[in-house]
């Protein structure tokens, strides 16, 4: 019975802070209509923030809990809201997502130059390690009971709030109508950085939570962001009592799978994964969601070459790489055919999020699947193991997609991160994959070439990687590529002309998995060693973060990313030890170049070289005629409207 | 004579660069009320919106009781005694009535909730047995009852009112106008967008037509009908 009651305790006190950092979570989207991805990060910096006054500069645990919680922290979601989130366009859900993403990473970025994580943190206990009381021959500390206590207490707050002052109805009011809003009287520009000063505060209470009851760590106190969404999710990001059945629910889950249940074999690692796997069972119970006409956002057009300058590329790009691959060696050599490789599998969120406008963060659970594949199935590098990675990629891909039709936007990128964190834990970690240290991989074998010469194989990927985009941009003209943009661009409109969304996300998600895995399966073949870390599921934020970055609309922001991401430690090296953290920094701020351009940086340095080009120039010569025409053809318009008054 | 509560002078203004009203010219006299008539895409509502701060003119000017307020946000507006009911039910649908009852209360802090209510369900008693309700599970009448509460209670300088008969039974829309003439016999300030011209001549001081733009005709009730009677379809 103690035991049993000691459980139960911790586990209440673990979903009541997830209740405290989901609270926050949804405060800030109910109003603000953003979902917060750099949450879980605000709460880490906080946190240290917290350890930094506590411990360094010995303040009192009030003086620096006031200064964190209601200076700090409200402060930050301030500059975050107004300097960023405000500028942004609310309609466009995935530059929304990838620019908190993006905050994320820069947020993580400072902590790790500011804290370096080579020196072991620890926070107080809030009443000394002998704060405890004792229930039933069970040890409770107060650090448990005081987090059940805020929890209660933020429930019953937020409840007054919401309900009985006008403030707190005016922020629900707001995201039915901005402009009411403004007409009653009150800015709705007001309403929204209160909401993000009141969820950074929240965000804070959680970190310093976790950190003073468990650990003071990066990664994992980011990613309370993922745990808190599966609590939210329960509430559908808006039901706040909801939201905290969900938290509890999810604490109490993670106390008594620890504490009754023996745990071998693949399930060694379910106690992490318990969100998730939560997650998955929240979102199949929950109602599809209706088709909405919606508005939707704007982007400009991306040029999209013929077959003929597609090609004309490739053949640019395989002669570079042959001519640079011979005067390369040692570890750049292996890190640009890193990047070439990573290049090939990024052409996956080309296609599925630049044409098709959805976004996946489970790329690299593909990428481990492919060469996991490659390893087991490419005997002596036998190439027909990479089409077999593609068709199985293709299968999984599809499955995936199947309970993640019901959802759309935000919801269902979240809930592909969920399916590459479960893939991560329960399939890539497990020993008998690739979690037990170091892994061999077959090069792969082509007869007459030498593809275990690293020269040769970077101009063979430079190959893969020419014809595989130009069959992304095959696709792009096709006819099913125009009904991807038209979905993008509209679901309802399509539904009402008779075209099946099922079948053109299920087959997107299919093809977007088979180049992932394919590209996963060449990766594997060219590192030739490879471990789970290599494809830890984070790791496919930062892939689908660089590549819109670069231009998510084009191949060449695929290569850049990819490369990006494999030279960045070539860069690492020459930066002094402080400072290394600062690519996470750097990569952060770069993301932040979202907001001047969003169709990247690729598309626009192209625009340029092509208004250059004096060939090509007099064909935008002959498109600005066609503006002109436009304009004529408008005031012809504005003219016909005219005649009835003249009439 | 006395300055009047609105005066538009060489408005114009669009959206993204294609230009819908090309000079509007209209003077709404302190205490009546003007009535703008006019087909579909005049620009009647871009009027409104361009006087209560939703959207910014490109040129001309925009006085409210004297006062130049262009490019003024819609908040300082409406806290300054602008009440704007936009087309289409200006309620949250996600609140309960009384808590959008409560947020007109934002407009002034010396309004007690309690007495914000007691004054709207004195006017529209069908209010007060939907209190607990969602603004959006109301009828269209009674959504646009909640939405008059508001010029109801706060007693504002100047109201726009945009479209209040659009979808409504007859008998609603009677119940409506019975508010509005109320509202101008007790000296209210009321700019009124109205498509179908009978219901507004019945109250209003005005009649201002416009067409692709532009104020084409500016009288009173009664000449209306010789000077466009025949274009608007009106027939007494």
């Amino acid at each position: 019975m103690g035991e049993f009651i000691g459980l139960s305790i911790a586990g209440l006190s673990l979903g009541a802070i997830y209740a405290i950092a989901a609270s926050g979570l949804v405060v800030t989207y109910t109003t603000s209509g953003v979902f917060n991805f750099a949450h879980g990060a605000v709460g880490m910096l906080m946190a240290f923030l917290y350890w930094q006054l506590r411990v360094q500069d010995h303040w009192s645990a009030p003086a620096a809990l006031v200064l964190t919680l209601l200076v700090a922290a409200p402060a930050l979601g301030l500059v975050l809201e107004r300097g960023l989130i405000s500028r942004l366009n609310v309609n466009d859900t995935g530059t929304m997502l990838i620019v908190t993403v993006a905050v994320m990473v820069a947020l993580m970025g400072i902590a790790y130059v500011i804290w370096p994580p080579s020196i072991g943190r620890l926070l107080p206990m809030f009443f000394g390690p002998n704060g405890h009381v004792s229930v039933d021959g069970e040890l409770v500390s107060y650090e448990e009971l005081i987090s059940i206590g805020l929890a209660i207490a933020t429930a019953l707050g937020l409840r007054l709030f919401f309900h009985n002052t006008r403030t707190g109805v005016a922020m629900r009011g707001v995201v039915d109508d901005r402009q009411l809003m403004a007409m009653n009287g009150r800015s709705p520009q007001v309403l929204n950085a209160l909401s993000w000063m009141i969820g950074a505060g929240f965000g804070a209470l959680a970190g310093i939570l976790t950190a003073s009851t468990y650990s003071l760590d990066v990664i994992n106190l980011t990613l309370l962001i993922l745990n808190a969404f599966a609590a939210a999710m329960l509430g559908r990001l808006r039901n706040l009592p909801l939201t905290f059945v969900g938290a509890v629910v999810l604490g109490l889950a993670d106390a008594y799978v620890t504490g009754y249940v023996r745990l071998t074999g693949w399930l060694v690692e379910l106690v992490p994964v318990l969100p998730t796997l939560f997650l998955f069972i929240v979102l199949l119970a929950l109602p599809a969601v209706r088709l909405r006409a919606g508005r939707a956002a704007v982007s400009k057009a991306i040029h999209v070459p013929s077959a003929g300058a597609s090609l004309r590329n490739g053949v640019v790009l395989v002669v570079v790489a042959a001519l640079i691959a011979p005067f390369m060696h040692g570890i750049a050599l292996g890190n640009v055919n890193e990047g070439a490789a990573l290049g090939i599998g990024a052409l996956s969120i080309v296609l599925l999020s630049g044409y098709g406008g959805q976004l996946s963060f489970a790329q690299y659970a593909f990428f481990g699947f492919g060469a996991w594949l490659f390893r087991v199935l490419g005997h002596g590098g036998n190439p027909w193991a990479l089409l077999v990675a593609a068709g199985a990629g293709a299968l999984i891909g599809a499955l995936m997609a199947l309970p993640a039709l019901r959802l759309r936007g935000l919801e269902l990128a979240l809930s592909t991160l969920a399916f590459g964190t479960l893939a991560w834990y329960m399939f890539l970690s497990q020993p008998q994959i690739i979690g037990g240290g170091d892994v061999t991989i077959p090069r792969l074998h082509l007869p007459g070439l030498s593809l275990q010469n690293d020269r040769v194989n970077l101009v063979f990927l430079a190959v893969v990687f020419a014809l595989l985009s130009a069959g992304v941009l095959a696709i792009r003209r096709s006819r099913f590529g125009r009904i991807l943009v038209a979905t993008r661009d509209s679901d309802t409109a399509c539904a009402t002309l008779g075209l099946n969304l099922r079948l053109t996300k299920v087959a997107l998600f299919a093809l977007a998995s088979a180049i992932a895995t394919f590209g996963g399966a060449i990766y594997g073949s060219t590192q030739m060693i490879v471990t789970n870390t290599d494809f830890e599921y984070v790791s496919s934020l930062f892939i689908v973060l660089i590549v819109y970055v670069w231009g998510i609309s084009t191949p060449g922001g695929a290569l850049a990313g990819g490369m990006s991401l494999a030279l960045a430690p070539l860069v690492e090296v020459h930066i002094p030890v402080r400072f290394q953290a600062l690519t996470y920094f750097m990569t952060g701020l770069g993301a932040l170049t979202i907001l001047a351009t969003p169709e990247g940086i690729v598309p626009l340095v192209s625009e340029r070289l092509r208004r250059l080009n004096p060939l090509i120039g007099l064909r935008s010569r002959h498109t600005r005629d066609m503006s002109v025409g436009n304009e004529q053809l408008l005031a012809r318009v504005e003219v016909s409207r005219a005649t009835p008054a003249d009439a | 004579m006395r300055t009047p509560a609105l005066e538009l002078m060489d408005v114009r203004a669009g959206y993204g660069g294609i230009e819908v009203l090309h000079g509007v010219d209209l003077v709404v006299p302190d205490g009546s009320l003007v009535a703008l008539l006019g087909p579909n895409g005049a620009g009647k509502t871009t009027t409104l919106q361009v006087v209560d701060g939703r959207l910014l003119p490109s040129a001309g000017c925009v006085h409210i009781g004297g006062r130049h307020v262009n490019g003024t946000p819609a908040q300082r507006l409406a806290r300054a005694g602008v009440c704007s009911i936009p087309e289409g039910r200006g309620v949250f649908p996600n609140l309960s009535v009384d808590e959008n009852l409560l947020m007109v209360t934002q407009l002034h802090d010396d309004l007690a909730p309690s007495e914000v209510r007691e004054r709207a369900f004195a006017r529209f008693p069908n209010l007060a047995n939907r209190r607990r309700l969602l603004a959006g599970s109301l009828s269209g009448g009674e959504q646009q009852m909640l939405a008059m509460a508001r010029a109801i209670v706060t007693d504002p300088a100047l109201l726009l009112i945009d479209e209040p008969s659009m979808g409504l039974a007859p008998v609603v829309v009677d119940a409506i106008y019975d508010v509005l003439k109320h509202l101008t016999a007790e000296g209210m300030t009321v700019l009124l967008v109205e498509q179908f011209a009978n219901k507004a001549m019945s109250i209003a001081d005005y009649a201002a037509v416009m067409i692709n733009g532009r104020i084409s005709v500016f009288c009173e009730p009664a000449d209306l009908e010789n000077v466009v009677g025949a274009y608007l379809g009106v027939s007494a």
